[in-house]
């Protein structure tokens, strides 16, 4: 009757170690490079997104360290999806500079043109 | 035992209320992305240029409604329903990109197409300016025979015995600069000429630097140098008889002999 308990505890601690999660290497790998890329383009702490992911990285390396990894996993893949959102967002941004500039060009030719004899 | 009941009640009551509270957060992070995926989805841009976030969107929210029927789970479900959320947001501007980016293409047509056209414009509008300075310029010279067009300039330009021009020379001189800009394979040759008052020594020398002083404002407006010879004749070639101050006045002269539009010069005297 004794050892039922014992046996219970060590199901259960055996459960939890199952359910514990394998170090994510790879997904910390994919969000360092969503990161790296979203710079690349251009993305710095102004935007909202970039920030995020960037603080989500830094404790999902933190939760690494102390091998929690299944904190680590959904920080790191919550990280790589706003660095996306960031690059998306900046690349957005630069080509509707871009738009505005052309058509402040075309508006110009046009007065030009009108101006011509 | 009996006072223990309440208590274990209370703590049942608050357990359900927590996981109440954290259901309900799941919840609305559920809906929040069924919505957002909802809209990209029934979006025909977005599909066209992110097709492979908008599956993933669904994936996900997908997974977030299967967890949700589980109990929990809560952190789970707010985790899937965020990555929806997101993978939408990146399609949505995914195509919003796309978007922008057909729209710089034809803007940057048109952007050609207009400078192509006013490129037309000024160049016709140079010709037409073009041919009114000719005709200027050759109503200013005359036709010469073998010497080709010459151009006179009266000693209205220069003091008697000096060589610097008058500033009166102005506009006679930036309307040959224009012509010769105008006409880039036409050369010039600039002739100076004096009456016979003085030694034939002196009005030679005061001849080339008449005609030297018209060249250098020439070249001081930007006409190439390699393009104007520079000749001093002195008192000879007179176009009157020298007897009179009237004739005199008339053989103080600089000549501009203009070659054809080939730049083929006519040879000095």
């Amino acid at each position: 009757m004794r050892i039922q308990p014992l046996l219970l505890a060590l199901a259960l601690l055996g459960l939890a170690g199952c359910a514990n999660d394998p170090a994510p290497d790879e997904q910390l790998r994919l969000s360092e490079q969503a990161l790296e890329q979203a710079k690349a383009v251009g993305a710095t702490d102004q935007v909202a997104e970039f920030k995020l992911a960037e603080d989500k990285l830094t404790r999902a390396r933190a939760n690494m360290t102390s091998e929690d990894f299944r904190d680590a996993r959904l920080r790191a893949e919550q990280a790589e999806l706003d660095a996306r959102l960031a690059e998306a967002r900046v690349l957005t941004q630069k080509s509707e500079e871009q738009l505005e500039l052309l058509q402040s060009r075309v508006k110009r030719l046009r007065k030009q043109l009108e101006v011509q004899p | 035992m009996k006072a223990v009941k309440p208590l274990a009640a209370l703590t049942l009551l608050a357990v359900v209320g927590l996981q109440g509270c954290a259901s309900q957060r799941s919840e609305s992070a559920l809906d929040e992305a069924g919505a957002t995926f909802q809209k990209v989805k029934d979006d025909s841009d977005v599909l066209r240029s992110a097709p492979r976030d908008v599956i993933r969107a669904g994936e996900s929210l997908a997974r977030a409604e299967r967890l949700s029927s589980y109990v929990g789970t809560g952190a789970d479900v707010r985790h899937y329903a965020y990555l929806s959320q997101r993978y939408s947001e990146i399609a949505r501007e995914h195509a919003k990109l796309a978007g922008n980016q057909e729209r710089l293409a034809k803007l940057d047509l048109e952007r050609q197409r207009l400078q192509l056209a006013l490129r037309e414009a000024k160049l016709a509008s140079v010709q037409q300016q073009g041919k009114w300075l000719e005709a200027q310029i050759v109503s200013l010279a005359t036709e010469q025979g073998d010497r080709g067009l010459v151009m006179t300039l009266g000693d209205v330009l220069f003091d008697t015995g000096r060589a610097e021009l008058k500033n009166s020379a102005s506009r006679t001189v930036l309307k040959l600069v224009q012509f010769l800009q105008l006409n880039p394979r036409r050369l010039v040759r600039i002739e100076g000429y004096t009456d016979s008052t003085g030694t034939a020594e002196d009005n030679l020398a005061l001849s080339r630097d008449r005609a030297q002083a018209v060249a250098d404002m020439l070249v001081d407006l930007g006409v190439d140098e390699k393009r104007i010879q520079v000749e001093g004749y002195g008192d000879q070639y007179p176009i009157e008889a020298n007897a009179s101050e009237r004739g005199r006045a008339q053989n103080r002269r600089v000549e501009i002999v203009f070659s054809d539009d080939k730049g083929k010069l006519a040879p000095g005297r």
